[in-house]
């Protein structure tokens, strides 16, 4: 104690008058900026790995967007949308599948109102995007002009490369009543002019284009070379290499003047297609215009030659005529022949314009008539993006609204019972209900019976595109999934034949690829289940072989979760003198199904995306109408669009499911509640 | 019956409720979990209304001998006979006997996807199929014999241990057993909840229900027990009325148990 030193007190009274305000931390630690720096640049590695993300992703979405507004052939999508949705099922399907479509909203809004909120924000954003969806494309339509189409004229020859062609003298072209059509013939300065023409153009315009840009390719590369060999910082070697080009390369004369690019008046003449009655027929000089309002619907002839001379090409700047789509299909057993404008899908049926001999004459056809060159940002939203929305806005404003009526009533229902013990008790017994209608009622619209009325058969092998996927999908799922369960309980069951057959079936169909299995059943269902053979019950057979594969994964799913169980609460449940068969119903089986749901809806999804494999053996399904897409002749070997499309597609269906379930899992229902 | 007076283990120790019929009889019982031989020539009867508190060490074989007594173990040799029925491979007995016991566990054991109130009425509505509505009033009764009516709608994830273990007790009382069981009932449970799940197991033993309770509590054994068993190594060394199994123990295993833990 003696040795201890005393420490000296600081015995000074103190109180603390004046109370240190409450401040917001500095700014570099909260909010965004905060996140950016701890997430984004927390350390010299971190900033570096962000940095070369950014430039990965600057990379990849500036060349996807570069090419997907200047050069992709999108038609490729909105000319087939509904092979994408629906395949080639039968018009009478129509209306079945919209009710579909609609139930399908229905069950969304009574699903949402029961389990879930939508909240009034969430309304806005949609109302927003389908109210753009109408706006957009309006506004796209109505600001942009469309780009014109070029055509040539003249009776000589032009040659570019090994393609050689001779402008048409007469093309026949549909266009509606009132509508303006306008002409110009356009004359050239130079090459440049020539060769940076873009839109719409006929083989003889682009081969002129053509022939223009490769002059000038040439005549560049020959001003580098003579540059450099001007210059004194050549090797010998190079020197010689230059020096030989220089003698292999040739620069021809200017296109324009070879060909006295519209040089001398064109003769127009325009007909009506049906008739041939003469609406206009005039001679058109350089840099003049001309315009016609056309009296009808339907198909006109256009006669075109230059007047003065045999050796000059007139080029003219035509707007009121665009490229035709034409489809020919078997209606009541004769061919009948449609005819669809690219760019406003005017429609006109048969009636093509023959000649003095009875062939048809040449049309403004979508493959001649392409649209050519770098498409500029404004002919991308003209012609691509607009009439793509617009086909969308119709068929979702429809979905949500009805999603929105059955949320509606559902949240109506809620507030009436809103003084019972569980006000939503109503509400998810509907939903319940719904989806136990949804399985058999999709069934009927889509499969339908007998011969006659509303719900006739349907053809399963026109089942194609989205439809046919999410056939496939649901029903390997909804069949498979009793299945499943039965071979997880069997193959946990005390039973040593039973388990050993569980547990031979599980291994079997997990260990043979899909795509073999599917094979497989095209070839051998029919003898097991003779009423699903023939081409016409192909469907039924892959839907076999689907579930058949499904619920061997399902059941190892399903034994995981009884796997994770704690034997407590078998043991709980036999000291309450359950009998087994009571405690696999009430007990066991709901709590590992909750608590396999995420592995399930990963299944699901797999499931979904594993249906493409169809395609393989001779289904057209979504991945199916992509790869039928480029067999068509105007997108002749056209994959890239319809691949892009199709895995966004894919996409957003995978994301939903997904998405719903990690919303089970959040709820607390998806794990067992411990 | 005969059995009584012939028990090899009333000797030496004066039961009164022997005089009646036991309700649960184990006459020379072994079982083995595979070479391992945990009960060995178990002799023991309890008569109704008795309130039998097993102690011993870990592995002693206490749980298995209560676990054989319902058939959640088999045992392998001797008889087990509850309420005058043998406990065999006939399913129908084993279901029985399993109606006329109930039991609670260490772990709880709540079925967590069912309410409070659902995991009580789940058993008697599906076992005795009695109706719906007059079991879910008797739960209700239950809940409030144990303390805790206002949870009957909660999930077991929203209740504490004590909670838990209390509605288990309700559940296993809503199948109206002659006789419980309790494996460690308050083992799994924070001190300041032992208590509340003991008052309870105590109200039940002045109600005069047949109970077969392995526990550590010993203030719980002196106070409630009618007889204390001490096993070791799968035996039964040791049993008596409370005051005289504290006070007097005679086998030097048993004076080692208690000297640690008392």
């Amino acid at each position: 104690m003696a040795g201890r030193r005393q420490p000296r007190r600081l015995d000074r009274n103190i109180a603390y008058f004046d109370e240190p305000p409450e401040r917001r931390p500095p700014i570099t630690e909260v909010g965004p900026l905060a996140w950016v720096r701890a997430n984004l640049f927390g350390s010299p590695l971190d900033t570096a790995l962000t940095l070369l993300a950014a430039l990965f992703l600057v990379a990849v979405c500036s060349f996807l967007l570069n090419w997907s507004i200047g050069t992709g052939n999108w038609y490729s999508i909105i000319f087939n949308l509904r092979l994408f949705l629906v395949g080639r099922v039968e018009a009478f399907m129509d209306p079945r599948i919209t009710f579909l479509f609609l139930f399908i909203a229905v069950l969304a809004g009574v699903n949402f109102a029961a389990w879930s909120r939508i909240h009034l924000r969430l309304w806005t954003i949609l109302a927003g995007v389908l109210l753009s969806l109408f706006v957009i494309p309006w506004l796209i339509a109505s600001a942009i002009p469309l780009p014109p189409t070029w055509l040539a004229a003249g009776q000589r020859e032009v040659t570019s490369g090994s393609i050689t062609a001779r402008p048409l003298e007469r093309i026949a072209f549909i266009a509606g009543a009132e509508e303006e059509v306008a002409f110009r013939l356009v004359r050239p300065a130079d090459d440049a002019e020539l060769a940076q023409l873009t839109s719409f153009s006929d083989v003889m315009t682009n081969t002129l284009r053509n022939a223009a840009a490769n002059r000038l390719g040439s005549a560049g590369r020959l001003a580098t070379i003579e540059r450099e060999l001007a210059g004194d910082r050549l090797t010998g070697r190079q020197r010689a290499a230059h020096e030989e080009e220089l003698g292999k390369t040739e620069v021809p004369p200017p296109v324009h003047s070879t060909y006295e690019v519209s040089a001398y008046p064109v003769l127009l003449t325009l007909l009506s297609g049906e008739t041939g009655e003469e609406i206009f027929s005039r001679s058109l000089a350089p840099g003049e215009e001309l315009r016609q309002t056309l009296p009808r619907d339907g198909w006109y002839v256009l006669e075109k030659r230059v007047a003065d001379s045999d050796d000059s090409i007139a080029l003219l700047r035509a707007s009121g005529l665009y490229p035709i789509f034409d489809r020919s299909f078997i209606r009541e057993g004769e061919r009948a022949f449609q005819y669809m404008r690219a760019t406003d899908r005017l429609l006109v049926e048969g009636g093509r314009p023959r000649d003095a001999g009875g062939a048809d004459l040449p049309m403004l056809g979508i493959i001649d008539h392409q649209y050519r060159g770098e498409r500029p940002l404004a002919d991308f939203l003209r012609l691509m993006l607009g009439p793509f929305l617009g086909q969308l806005n119709l068929g979702l404003t429809l979905f949500v609204a009805f999603m929105a009526a059955a949320y509606a009533a559902a949240q109506w229902l809620r507030r009436r019972d809103r003084e019972q013990e569980a006000p939503l008790r109503r509400v998810r017994r509907s939903a319940v209900w719904l989806w136990l209608v949804t399985i058999p009622l999709a069934f009927l619209l889509i499969a339908g019976f007998g011969e006659g009325g509303v719900l006739r058969a349907s053809d399963p092998q026109l089942w194609g595109g989205l439809l046919l996927t999410l056939v496939l999908t649901v029903v390997a799922l909804v069949a498979a999934f009793p299945i499943g369960i039965l071979l997880a309980l069997g193959r946990r069951s005390a039973l040593p034949v039973v388990s050993a057959a569980s547990t031979l079936y599980i291994e079997v169909f997990r260990g043979v690829p899909l795509i073999t299995l599917l094979f497989m059943s095209m070839l051998l269902v029919q003898f097991v289940l003779p009423g699903l053979g023939g081409p016409d019950n192909a469907p039924y057979r892959v839907m076999v072989a689907l579930i058949l594969f499904s619920a061997a994964y399902l059941a190892e799913d399903v034994r995981g979760g009884l796997q994770s169980l704690p034997p407590g609460q078998v043991e709980a449940a036999r000291a309450l003198g359950l009998p087994a068969w009571r405690i696999t119903l009430h007990i066991t089986l709901p709590q590992a199904l909750r608590a396999v749901i995420p592995a399930m809806v990963g299944q699901f999804i797999s499931l979904f995306k594993d249906t493409s494999l169809v395609t393989i053996v001779g289904l057209i399904d979504l991945t199916g109408v992509a790869n039928l897409i480029a067999s068509q002749t105007e997108f002749q070997g056209l994959r890239r669009e319809t691949y892009i499309f199709i895995a966004i597609l894919y996409f957003i269906f995978s994301s939903v499911m997904s998405n719903v379930s990690r919303r089970i899992e959040a709820s607390g229902s998806g794990a067992a509640r411990a | 019956m005969a059995t009584a007076g012939n028990d090899p283990l009333s000797q030496g120790t004066t039961i009164s409720q022997m005089d009646e019929e036991p309700i649960i009889i184990c006459r020379d019982m072994n079982k083995w979990f595979g070479e391992f031989h945990v009960l060995r020539d178990i002799n023991v009867s309890v008569a109704p209304q008795e309130v039998v508190v097993i102690i011993g060490p870990s592995g002693s074989g206490k749980s298995t001998l209560i676990r054989c007594i319902n058939r959640l173990e088999e045992h392998q040799e001797g008889q087990i006979i509850v309420d005058g029925r043998e406990m065999g491979h006939d399913v129908r007995n084993i279901a029985a006997i399993r109606r006329e016991i109930g039991m609670v566990f260490q772990q709880f054991n709540l079925f967590p996807h069912l309410t409070a109130i659902q995991n009580i009425t789940l058993a008697p509505i599906r076992v005795r199929h009695r109706p719906r509505a007059e079991v879910e009033n008797d739960a209700m009764q239950l809940l409030e014999r144990v303390g805790i009516p206002e949870q009957a709608h909660k999930y077991p994830g929203q209740l504490s241990g004590g909670q838990q273990q209390r509605v288990a007790i309700a559940r296993a009382l809503a199948m109206e057993p002659k006789i419980m069981l309790f494996d460690e009932p308050t083992s799994a449970l924070d001190p300041e909840m032992i208590k509340e799940v003991l008052d309870v197991m105590k109200e039940l033993a002045l109600t005069g229900m047949t109970m077969l309770v392995v526990t550590h509590e010993m203030g719980f054994a002196r106070e409630v027990a009618d007889r204390v068993l001490f096993m070791d190594e799968g035996r039964i060394v040791e049993q008596g009325e409370p005051e005289h199994f504290f006070e007097r123990a005679q086998h030097p295993r048993t004076k080692l148990f208690l000297s640690q833990i008392l």
